[in-house]
């Protein structure tokens, strides 16, 4: 551990606290997460196995890199790229505007990492500004995979218990236990709202309740080819009534449009976004077709 | 991950040659015969079988961990970490890369106590020493020495998919399936690319089952000369087993295998490695504060 010099503190992750550090060999500055062992129960968390061995193996430019995992007497820790920032403190510091450009490169970037996971059969699982990495020079990454986890054959079972509430699917609040590359398409969705409203965000939920209210009082489109609005019905999402956690909920009286919902989106931008907030999961539109979109049919719609 | 095998650590980092794996194994070559290194192989790919099944794992996790305990000595000597403890600790860190869920301590340890008791007495007198802190700090050990690469592709899903394209799930998968289970007792895994195997097990049980594939086969292009040397391998496990009688000839061969020096528990025979590769980053770290001074300072 010698190798780096610790700058500053952070921030703390899922298991561990997140130091901003030097190599003093290269100066290059870099991110310390440190695990913590204190857990005498599990030896190195699987939270924390889980990030290094699906980093170890997805290199993309829009996926944070892991440089190294350095052991040292009974700690562990990951050094990470350094990003100088991440979504929820850009929003924060953007006095409320985002340029249309800068809201396309971002999404783009969040489009193209989440694809590059998904093709890779990894769900990253808990998608939301806070995991979402900036660096100075506008490029956007996926952090923060101690929740994700790898899928393939057979199908499984996974803990409904991920992904934070506000960019949680309807289906998972329901209780649903099988899902797929979808569960991670809603949160981008959410996201994009969000970036488009300068960091307002879209269904900030207080609970499980509130939350579902929140997605069943929009204007979304439950399924590619029935266009209902408001609270969603077996004829609309099949299978519906079916989830652990189903509970009728009224039909609520729809009273936005996108235009209201997202007024600084372009028209392209809300298609995109209604083909992503669709609450019956196999018809939320995918990462890699959420590349071929109209909206990113432009010059400015690579990383800046 | 069934992403990008040859994007992945496993392809890249971890298909070890031959003549490598031979090399760092002359070690415990002094003390054990190829045939007797590969018999020791054998017994702790049945104990971590054994661990695996009575802790209700699918076979996927049982061979990821069987994978590790083969990737930890293909890099260092048997003497180095005691492989009742190794193999264990193998199975607790694939229950939780594979998101098996964490098994309770106690149940680790109470399962290595019974196994080791009902299973395998006639390979380990008295009872099992180690405790839950001996398996977390070994842990420790086998994520460093494997670099942390720890997603594994196995044999499995190349074979489904083969016998599906053939046509012959219900004929060929199953003794290809068990052929592949076998093939955790051989370096076959440190070796070869998984679909190399699975084509290796399905040539062997279409012999076997006297189905003819060979059409099938003519169609792909892949390294034949490869699947030949897998299942040459195969067999020559499958003729060792016929004369082999584990519960008679095993003790004497652990007798003969290379130990971590009694004097010393695992626990400080890894603290002593810890210290030496401390001392080491200690004199680096002081020969690169010289060169840093040496630099001018405009240079920093």
């Amino acid at each position: 551990m010698q190798k780096y010099e610790k700058l500053e503190k952070i921030g703390e992750g899922t298991y561990g606290t997140v130091f901003k550090a030097k190599n003093r060999e290269t100066l290059e500055i870099v991110a310390l997460k440190r695990v913590r062992l204190d857990d005498d129960d599990e030896g190195v968390p699987s939270s924390a196995l889980r990030e290094i061995c699906l980093l170890k193996e997805l290199k993309h430019k829009n996926v944070v890199r892991l440089h190294d995992v350095v052991h040292s007497e009974r700690k562990l820790t990951l050094v990470f790229e350094y990003c100088d920032q991440d979504l929820k403190k850009y929003f924060d510091a953007c006095n409320g505007e985002i340029d249309p450009d800068v809201v396309k490169s971002f999404m783009c970037q969040l489009l193209r990492g989440i694809a590059f996971c998904h093709s890779n059969n990894v769900l990253h699982r808990d998608l939301k500004p806070q995991n979402l990495l900036i660096n100075k020079n506008g490029e956007l990454k996926l952090a923060d995979f101690g929740l994700a986890r790898a899928f393939g054959f057979p199908v499984r079972f996974y803990s409904a218990e991920v992904v934070t509430l506000w960019y949680r699917p309807p289906d998972v609040l329901f209780g649903a236990k099988m899902y797929s590359t979808s569960i991670d398409m809603w949160s981008a969705g959410c996201i994009f709202a969000e970036l488009a409203n300068a960091g307002r965000p879209l269904f900030p939920g207080n609970d499980d309740d509130d939350q579902l209210k929140r997605i069943f009082k929009y204007p979304l489109t439950l399924t590619s080819v029935s266009r209902l609005l408001g609270t969603p019905t077996e004829d609309s999402w099949p299978g519906l009534s079916q989830l652990p956690n189903y509970r009728p909920f009224p039909m609520y009286h729809v009273n936005t449009t996108w235009q209201q919902v997202v007024p600084k989106l372009n028209s392209k931008g809300r298609d995109l976004l209604q083909k992503l907030l669709v609450c019956y999961p196999p018809d939320r539109l995918s990462a890699e077709d959420s590349l071929q979109h109209a909206y990113f049919v432009d010059a400015s719609s690579g990383p800046k | 991950m069934a992403g990008n095998f040859w994007a992945s650590s496993h392809y890249q980092q971890w298909i070890i040659d031959r003549q490598d794996l031979y090399r760092e194994r002359q070690h415990d070559l002094k003390q054990l015969t190829e045939e007797e290194y590969q018999k020791v192989m054998i017994l702790f790919a049945n104990v971590i079988q054994a661990l695996g099944e009575h802790l209700k794992f699918r076979q996927q996790v049982i061979a990821t961990a069987t994978v590790y305990f083969k990737r930890f000595y293909a890099r260092n000597s048997l003497k180095s970490i005691d492989p009742w403890l190794m193999a264990p600790t193998c199975a607790f860190l694939a229950s939780k890369v594979e998101e098996y869920g964490v098994i309770s301590n106690n149940r680790l340890i109470t399962t290595c106590q019974n196994i080791v008791k009902n299973k395998f007495g006639h390979a380990f007198n008295g009872e099992y020493p180690y405790r839950i802190q001996h398996v977390m700090e070994c842990e420790f050990y086998l994520l460093e020495m494997m670099d942390c690469c720890l997603i594994m592709y196995h044999p499995y899903r190349p074979l489904t998919k083969f016998c599906a394209d053939i046509g012959s799930e219900m004929e060929l998968l199953p003794v290809a399936w068990r052929m592949v289970n076998d093939c955790l007792r051989t370096d076959v895994p440190l070796l070869y690319p998984p679909y190399l195997i699975a084509l290796a097990c399905l040539h062997l049980a279409s012999i076997v089952k006297q189905k003819d594939i060979k059409t099938w086969c003519a169609e792909l292009s892949v390294d034949n000369d490869k699947v030949m040397e897998i299942t040459r391998t195969m067999v020559s496990l499958y003729e060792t087993w016929k004369s082999y009688d584990e519960k008679k000839e095993i003790q004497a061969i652990l007798a003969k295998m290379p130990k971590p020096s009694p004097s010393r528990p695992p626990s400080e025979t890894t603290s002593m490695q810890d210290a030496n590769s401390q001392q080491q980053q200690q004199q680096q770290q002081q020969q690169q504060q010289q060169q840093q001074q040496q630099l001018p300072s405009g240079g920093v």
